[in-house]
């Protein structure tokens, strides 16, 4: 019996040992792609045709559906097990490039194909710096932007193009107006990024023309322009309301938009919250549209010079891509396969044929035009044409997620800003509890203050000691 | 008293037998050396040649390659991901010559990897470990030839490795046996507790390791431990204004939690055993169902009844009871926190009373009957026979139980995540009105990538728990008198 029960011990031992070892990726004559979970099976077929149609290419293509949002979280962890090819958004290029975990692109053919089909705004964004040089590291080939989803049974179309229309709808419907998916930087996008409806400009910055945190400029960053200060205001104002915003429900923005429980009429979100909402409200009363506009108040610019009550801004987003990467830890033998590969999965028939199968929104310039004749040929639906629409307009009105090396844009995300900004909106102090930084955010010292403390953090990551006598003038 | 006064010299004793063993342990190595024959002298510097000298080759191969494998680790540094082992894992321990990498070859597409202080910390410990290894194999080996040398001065023949297997199996089974556990709890127990005690000595924090640009952190001494008094750090203004209204809450919650559990078990194993009652099997089927439901539906679907739009807050605002829903889990950060902490208690209770009625209706059975029939001879109520014998023969069977419930009480981490998310929460702070340490740790490391922050809530927890199992345990009847109930 011991005997036997030693033998099992070895052999549970050695098991557990093997189990362990990994095997560090090499060239075994497959090229790895992951891709977003809706797309996999698209790009899988597209795939094995383009390896059907060049004998020469000499790789198999294995495409996984991944969720996107924590790709590159998975590839940080253990980039050594990650897939060769790999989808994130681009804000993550920073972060990827800087950690090592992504390779930069060398194939001129590609970099042309890239500087030619893409707008100069996502061309801004899918380069990162490596020991001082620039390399492109990302390869755009979808597009998104936040837009409004709204309750057409309870908002005309009229209504739904102003805030103060979905405000009116919203009191006749005795609700809230509209709503966010979170109160995390991102979503926040749709004030703090709102832009002159006339002119779409703005005085805010983020981290414009910065180089490298390794030492390198953090750029300039600009949030207590008048112009923000009066939409905050405004914003404060229309939170009160019992009309108003709203925060998302713990029980789920979705909760809040059921078409039942009529928590809010329409809820600002992404292209990634299309099922959830049509399931909220039904396909028939899922509204889709631009974020609407909004007219600053008397009450808003009171004490301001740079803006004037009546004067209408449109709520803003970031206006970003998703990028093929390469692994960084991909063999080096099929780097210029892989290079070959994403020249041909980025391009326009590609792109053209992903929005088709997968509702994709292409990211090149002119995508506009063939989304429309999509629609007016019947090959999509009007709620279908509606979302990729109303993504490739504000896209025009949005900025890309800022970030360099080392994803500067943590920054904006964290060091607890977006926190300030939830303080602001709902006028409370901050921190809330304990040492209190800003005793109150009411007034407009008070939200020139919490703007300043927002740009601050940006900065420096840490609170100011102190506030200055007086604050930076930046109108 | 008596028992105190039995402790000391005890204790005392103690002390002395380790100052006494080490120093003979002093004694026997200085004896083995000068007593040893040439193989013994030998196994000093090279492993195994006692047991070469003594014709035990397999054992002596197995012992020098031992060597052979910790010195080529120790000198040739083989690397993992570029972070070596060996005598460059001792030198980058101290995390000073650290570079960023990135050499690129556009040709190849290879370019050179930077320095990730993680894989530095972990392995500068694994080095440390091989070292210790290296010395305890090192005195095994000069043990193994000094024995072989005495058993022989009394002619007894040295063990083959055939029959050094073989006690494996007869005699030394209980070191076999213990041999795999050893191994299991030093590399997935002790090593990742001491790395993780090791980052709250570092800035290993995602958000801090942006401004570097890489997988760079330094050490930082106890910059962190002072955040809890200073504010000083990345999340230092959160660990200072939040450490103590968390620890505090989460005493509260642990005292509540399990006391009311407790007796609301004791209490429904009572009325389900009483004498007379019909249906005892039904009801104790009832109340095992809420065991048998997985707990985090069970909290899942209290969530969502007392949700904004659940079935509760509905019909009160359609009953006209009242006009707005009503925050009962301090979902929304206005919501009343005192409400939050009610609601936890209580709903807490119904997920835990079953497992103590259970646990105490066996042990209600078990008490023997002739101590309520001689209660009764002498005349007591039964309120006296409840205090008298029901209650402390219970407390004495689960005290083990209660204290290891209120140590599980102060890490029950999915009653409060999975219920009120911490909630409510204070803008600017991670940490809400409900949050225990153990959720709070959570959020610090899993959503802020605090890991150094993390590191130093997780030794607050321990320190906490552990104190508290030691003394409470130590103290009570069921282990100062395990044998006995009187």
């Amino acid at each position: 019996m011991k005997r036997i029960t030693a033998i099992m011990l070895v052999l549970a031992m050695a098991v557990s040992l093997l189990a362990g070892c990994g095997k560090k990726e090499s060239d075994d004559g497959v090229i790895r792609v992951w891709v977003g979970e809706e797309s996999a099976e698209f790009y899988q077929k597209i795939g094995d045709e383009y390896v059907a149609a060049h004998s020469d290419f000499g790789y198999k293509i294995e495409v996984k559906g991944m969720d996107t949002g924590s790709i590159a979280g998975t590839i940080t962890n253990d980039p050594t097990a990650a897939a060769d090819i790999y989808t994130v958004a681009h804000d993550n290029i920073g972060k990827l490039a800087s950690t090592q975990c992504a390779k930069p692109i060398m194939d001129e053919t590609l970099i042309a194909q890239v500087k030619a089909d893409n707008p100069a705004s996502f061309q801004k964004v899918i380069y990162s710096t490596l020991n001082d040089k620039s390399y492109l590291y990302g390869v755009p080939y979808i597009s998104q932007a936040l837009f409004m989803y709204y309750n057409k049974e309870l908002v005309t179309e009229e209504q739904a193009k102003t805030f103060e229309g979905l405000q009116e709808a919203a009191k006749a419907a005795g609700t809230k107006a509209i709503t966010v998916t979170g109160d995390d930087g991102y979503n926040m996008s749709f004030a703090l990024l709102a832009t002159n409806a006339n002119d779409h400009s703005t005085t805010v910055k983020i981290f414009e023309g910065a180089e490298s945190v390794s030492g390198g400029a953090k750029g300039e960053s600009n949030c207590q322009g008048d112009d923000t200060v009066a939409i905050f205001r405004w914003l404060q104002a229309f939170a009160e309301d019992p009309n108003g915003f709203k925060w998302a429900s713990p029980d789920g923005w979705d909760a809040d938009l059921d078409k039942d429980n009529k928590g809010v009429l329409a809820v600002i979100g992404g292209a990634w919250h299309y099922n959830t909402a049509k399931a909220a409200l039904g396909e028939t009363n899922l509204g889709i549209t631009l974020i609407p506009t909004f007219t600053l108040t008397d009450a808003s610019v009171e004490g301001l010079s740079g803006v004037k009550a009546g004067d209408v801004y449109r709520g803003g987003t970031f206006a970003d891509c998703k990028c093929f990467m390469i692994n960084a830890n991909s063999a080096t033998t099929k780097y210029a396969k892989e290079q070959e590969l994403i020249l041909y999965l980025s391009s326009k028939e590609v792109q053209d044929a992903s929005y088709l199968e997968c509702l994709n929104v292409p990211a090149y310039v002119g995508a506009a035009d063939y989304i429309k004749q999509c629609f007016e040929e019947g090959k999509v639906t009007e709620s279908q044409y509606n979302l990729a629409a109303a993504q490739v307009s504000m896209a025009e009105w949005g900025i890309p997620q800022p970030f360099i090396t080392g994803t500067l844009n943590t920054y904006y995300y964290s060091k607890n800003a977006p926190a300030v900004f939830r303080a602001v909106i709902d006028q409370t102090a901050y921190p809330t509890t304990g040492d209190v930084i800003l005793q109150e955010t009411t007034s407009l010292d008070g939200v020139r203050k919490a703007l300043y403390l927002i740009e601050y953090l940006w900065m420096h990551g840490v609170t100011p000691k102190e506030f200055p006598a007086a604050l930076p003038e930046k109108a | 008293m008596a028992s105190n006064k039995n402790h000391a010299p005890k204790k005392n004793q103690e002390k002395t037998g380790l100052f006494e063993g080490l120093r003979k342990k002093c004694e026997n190595f200085g004896k083995r050396f000068a007593d040893g024959s040439l193989g013994t002298k030998l196994s000093h510097f090279i492993f195994g040649a006692g047991s070469f000298y003594h014709g035990q080759y397999v054992k002596g191969a197995l012992f020098l390659l031992i060597q052979l494998g910790i010195l080529a680790v120790m000198i040739f540094c083989p690397s993992i991901n570029g972070t070596p082992y060996g005598w460059k894992a001792l030198r980058n321990l101290p995390l000073n010559n650290v570079t960023e990498g990135g050499d690129f070859d556009p040709l190849t597409g290879q370019f050179t990897v930077g320095s990730d202080c993680k894989l530095m910390v972990l392995f500068g410990f694994v080095t440390i470990a091989l070292i210790i290894i290296y010395f305890m194999v090192w005195n095994m080996n000069i043990q193994s030839s000094y024995q072989t040398d005495m058993d022989l001065k009394i002619g007894k023949k040295p063990n083959t490795f055939r029959e050094d297997m073989r006690s494996l199996l007869d005699g030394k089974f209980h070191v076999l046996m213990l041999t795999p556990t050893c191994i299991a709890a030093a590399v997935f127990t002790i090593l990742p507790t001491i790395f993780m005690i090791a980052l709250a000595f570092t800035t290993y924090n995602s958000q801090d390791m942006n401004d570097l640009g890489t997988n760079l952190f330094h050490w930082n001494g106890l910059q962190n431990f002072r955040a809890v008094f200073t504010g000083e750090g990345s999340l230092g203004v959160e660990i200072k204004n939040r450490f103590m209204p968390v620890l505090g809450w989460t005493f509260l919650w642990a005292i509540f939690a399990t006391l009311t559990c407790y007796f609301g078990g004791i209490i429904l194993a009572l009325l389900i055993n009483k004498k007379g009652l019909k249906g005892k099997k039904v009801f104790r089927t009832i109340f095992i169902f809420t065991i048998a439901v997985p707990q985090f539906i069970s909290l899942l679907a209290v969530r969502n009844l007392l949700g904004e739009y659940g079935p509760v807050n509905s019909l009160l605002q359609d009953w006209g009871i009242t006009k707005e829903p009503i925050g009962f889990l301090g979902l929304h950060p206005s919501d009343s926190e005192s409400l939050a902490k009610f609601m936890v208690i209580l709903i807490n209770m119904w997920v835990g009373i079953p497992y103590t009625m259970l646990m105490t209706s066996g042990i209600l059975m078990n008490i023997p009957t002739d101590l309520y029939e001689a209660a009764r001879v002498d005349g007591s109520s039964t309120m006296k026979m409840f205090f008298k014998i029901t209650l402390p023969y219970v407390i004495f069977i689960t005290t083990p139980y209660l204290i290891s419930s209120f140590v599980g009480n102060i890490n029950s981490f999915n009653t409060i995540f999975l219920l009120t998310g911490g909630g409510p929460t204070y803008t600017g702070y991670q940490a809400g009105g409900t949050d225990l340490l153990v959720t709070w740790l959570y959020k610090v490391t899993i959503d802020q990538g605090s890991y150094n922050t993390g590191a130093v809530i997780g030794i607050f927890t321990f320190l906490i728990t552990a104190t508290i199992t030691l003394i409470t345990y130590r103290r009570s009847k069921a282990y100062n008198e395990e044998d006995t109930f009187q």
